[in-house]
């Protein structure tokens, strides 16, 4: 190699190494000019050193238009709940307090609700929310022409279908009876309290005042998602999809302005959590400051307060496929051979409470536990009278709990049922069992004080996750509940219920956990186990130093 | 030349859309859709997953979404995440530069450590600095990206209090230089050291096996400083491979860490890529696709380019060395 050609080629180098550089050094630029594509009017407060909130989540949202959430997932409810106003502010206990709305009551002989709401509640831009922009929200959410998600919550209105949408020729009943009197009319009778701790999550008022010139099937792609307006207790500044959102703090919101200037919300992954917040580079963590019980002497070494929840906040269950798994006495087999008590001492240590039905318990609808239902014997006599013969099952999991689905394979295989484990993400899991590829799954869930919360949904013909052959007496069962008003005949009902799944066992309800809550040491006012219910009382947080 | 680069440019197409058509069609065999995954956890009804795929257009055969695919592509429109409902070049754009910083400066201290300490572990072996060079190698080819993300945290955030333990920047801090180089030094310090290694052994064997050459021992026969010749005459002749190295890490540079920006919260592409995989959002992964296919045949574009300006045996018209 010659000197001319050396040069040449540190020429090239030097000059390839220039243009990652200059690219790099206008990073700066770039990043702000990408975050002030989309900033709202608030955007120069997040420069000003104002008080911050550093905020962590393990999971990236969705879009930012709440009717459009692709995943379904609590991800985007919980930051959808600091952008747009809901009714009701819920507890895990079921209980419910005022927000959008002050109050409530029955009305029409229980077939429609009235929600009294809150005259100083105003969007963003100032424009007071009216019943009137809860009524244009629904109308436009139940238009079919609208390409939204989660339509379903609204599927028990009148003048909709069995999907939400609204049906041509039929009036929908939502309607504003004064300014802020918002009347919501069923098809069947409804307890105010519970469509509240069934729907409320994903109910929000949306500022139809300024989607006017949107047509439907563009609203949930319109360029208004990238900096919208919204009625919650922060404004949206800027965002870098799916890694970091900064809000502001909604200073005129109606029940407080938060404590802080702005709240910053950054994507991180699970196992950094804890670790960024004993470093302090966040301030709290979402659920809850939620924490395993073998990270909680890690917590309290580094000096923080450990709060034990006192809800349920985590619904174990086996799934079980009913069209392989096909007689009754094959699945209760399986429920009996699994030591449930040692199983959970494993996967949850002292913060699980096993359980033979999703109810949570605590509420009307639950049952005393009672004695252990592990049986190797009788799961022994059930597979025989079942004709099994050594058939090998599937038996799907997350890598998260590969270890409890060995421990279940150990317990099943014990009994004589073979299974081999397939360690999936959780999409192939769903998607798996609802194809019928896997034979069984282990799955959580977060539960709520409903009595159908889990099962009501998902023993029908269009949701049938179970693949039961038979789903006419679940139907029955169901129907029936759903038109029960009457308090003490509801719960003989649950009872039934209960014991017609006990008998034909469709899934394995597991275990309960219980949260723990690491308490954050720069922000006070923190409704911690109320994170499970996807709400944050963001505006009675006050962030002051550690 | 410029011939050359025209051949090389349409060569370069038919592999492009032969990636894109293979990235597709992986992503596509992946088990569930991202209309499975619609409800989260309460698990979405036959009718809600069909009108979501209808509404995205998964209803249709593959083959058509392909095509579909590429004629958004072929007028520069990469489409609109799933997941998001953002286009998804906003997306992607938001996320490169990111991902430059932090895998561009990891690589660039890679190479500024990397290079001396190979030629010095070729120049003076069994030496402190060989053995340093050897030491380096070994954690860098041993330890697994996380686990040097997670020891970094331990100690520099966690024990000692010193750096950042996530994000690109401090809320609220404005985004000033010094925030970021403070937010940048333990992810770029763990893509450096995963860089390292290669680098080191590469340089440490081209210059190993040019200071044995005969023009070597000619020239400390002269009576040249030893400096001189290693540095002038054999790292000079050893470059070449160690240019190739740095090059082939260019991908690397623009598709962005996985690994170490999800763990650090680093808003780039590899997170973004991540994040698109566990949700099916296939027009997001595509774009990915796009970006990274691009700079992995631009860079093989360059590096022959520069083959040729350095050696100019190798010619122009396409025949081999």
């Amino acid at each position: 190699m010659n000197r001319h050609s050396l040069f040449r080629l540190l020429a090239m180098t030097l000059a390839l190494s220039l243009a990652l550089g200059l690219a790099a050094c206008g990073s700066t630029e770039t990043q702000e000019g990408a975050a002030q594509e989309t900033p709202a009017p608030a955007a120069e407060e997040t420069a000003d050193g104002g008080v911050n909130v550093n905020y962590g989540i393990s999971n990236p949202w969705d879009s930012l238009m709440p009717y459009y959430s692709v995943s379904g997932s609590n991800y985007s409810r919980i930051i959808y709940d600091k952008l747009y106003d809901r009714l009701a502010y819920l507890q895990p206990d079921g209980t419910c307090a005022p927000r959008a709305a002050t109050s409530w009551e029955s009305a029409d002989d229980g077939y429609a609700i009235l929600f009294h709401l809150d005259e100083t509640a105003a969007f963003h831009d100032g424009t007071p929310v009216t019943a009137q922009h809860w009524v244009d929200t629904i109308a436009l959410v139940t238009n079919p022409a609208c390409n939204v998600l989660g339509r379903d919550t609204f599927a028990g209105l009148t003048g909709t279908d069995e999907t939400g949408a609204a049906v041509a020729g039929e009036t929908l009943g939502a309607e504003a009876v004064d300014e802020t009197t918002l009347k919501l009319t069923f098809q069947n009778p409804v307890d105010p309290e519970e469509f509240l701790v069934e729907h409320n999550r994903d109910l929000y008022v949306l500022p139809t005042h300024l989607l006017g010139d949107i047509a439907p099937e563009d609203l949930v792609t319109d360029d208004f998602w990238l900096h919208p307006v919204g009625s919650g207790p922060c404004k949206f500044v800027s965002e870098v999809s799916g890694s970091t959102l900064v809000l502001a703090a909604n200073e005129n919101y109606q029940l407080g302005a938060p404590g802080f200037d702005t709240l910053t919300i950054t994507v991180m992954d699970k196992a950094n959590l804890l670790t960024a917040l004993i470093a302090g580079d966040l301030d709290y963590y979402t659920f809850g400051g939620s924490l395993s019980e073998e990270n909680r002497p890690v917590a309290e070494q580094a000096g923080f307060t450990v709060q034990e929840g006192t809800v349920p906040g985590t619904f174990y269950e086996l799934m079980l496929n009913n069209e392989t798994l096909d007689s009754p006495a094959l699945r209760q087999a399986v429920a009996l051979s699994l030591d449930k008590q040692l199983l959970c001492q494993q996967s949850a240590g002292s913060l699980g409470t096993v359980t033979d039905t999703s109810i949570l318990p605590g509420t009307d609808y639950s049952r005393p536990v009672g004695e252990s239902s592990y049986d190797p014997e009788g799961a022994r006599e059930r597979l025989a009278q079942a004709g099994y013969e050594g058939e090998t099952f599937s038996l799907a999991c997350t890598s998260q709990r590969a270890s409890l689905a060995a421990l279940i394979q150990q317990d099943l295989a014990a009994v004589g049922i073979q299974t081999e484990i397939e360690t999936v993400d959780s999409a192939t899991l769903f998607a798996g069992m609802n194809d019928g590829t896997y034979d069984m799954a282990v799955a959580s869930h977060t539960p709520n004080s409903l009595p159908l919360w889990f099962t009501g949904s998902r023993f029908t013909a269009d949701n049938n996750i179970f693949r039961v052959q038979d789903l006419s007496h679940y139907t029955t069962l169901l129907s029936a509940l759903e038109q029960e008003t009457n308090a003490t005949a509801r719960i003989d009902l649950v009872d039934e219920w209960e014991a017609y799944l006990q008998e034909e066992m469709p899934f394995v309800p597991l275990w309960f956990t219980y949260a723990l809550h690491v308490q954050s040491k720069t922000v006070s006012g923190i409704d911690y186990p109320a994170a499970a219910c996807c709400n944050e009382n963001v505006w009675q947080w006050e962030k002051g130093e550690a | 030349m410029a011939n050359y680069i025209v051949k090389r440019v349409l060569g370069a197409l038919p592999v492009f859309f032969g990636i894109t058509l293979l990235v597709f069609i992986l992503i596509n065999m992946a088990p569930a859709t991202i209309a499975d995954l619609a409800g989260g956890e309460d698990a979405s009804s036959a009718a809600a997953q069909a009108a979501l795929e209808a509404n995205l257009g998964l209803d249709q055969p593959l083959p058509l979404r392909y095509l579909l695919w590429l004629g958004d592509l072929l007028q520069g429109d990469l489409g609109v995440s799933y997941r998001t409902g953002q286009p998804v070049l906003h997306m992607v754009a938001q996320r490169v530069v990111p991902s430059l910083i932090l895998t561009g400066t990891g690589v660039a201290a890679a190479v500024a450590m990397g290079i001396p300490l190979g030629v010095l572990a070729a120049w003076k072996p069994g030496s402190k600095w060989s053995k340093l060079a050897g030491g380096l190698t070994l954690l860098s080819f041993s330890a697994p990206g996380f686990f040097l993300c997670i020891l970094g945290i331990f100690f520099f955030s966690v024990v000692l209090g010193w750096l950042p333990a996530a994000g690109m920047y401090s809320a609220g801090s404005g985004g000033g230089v010094g925030d970021l180089l403070l937010h940048l030094i333990l992810p770029a310090g763990v893509v450096c050291l995963s860089s390292l290694g290669s680098l080191v052994r590469q340089t440490a064997s081209a210059c190993g096996e040019v200071l044995g050459e005969d023009y070597i021992r000619t020239a400390r026969a002269k009576g040249l400083p030893e400096r001189a010749v290693v540095w002038k005459h054999g790292f000079r002749t050893a470059l070449l491979p160690v240019v190739t190295t740095i090059l082939n890490h260019i991908p690397h540079i623009i598709g962005g860490s996985l690994v170490v920006e999800r763990i650090f919260g680093w808003p780039g592409m590899g997170s973004l890529l991540f994040t698109s995989i566990s949700s099916r959002d296939y027009t997001v992964v595509m774009g990915i696709t796009v970006l990274i296919a691009l700079a992995v045949l631009v860079t093989g574009l360059l590096m022959d380019i520069v083959y040729r300006l350095v050696d100019p045996s190798v010619g122009w018209g396409g025949e081999g060395r």
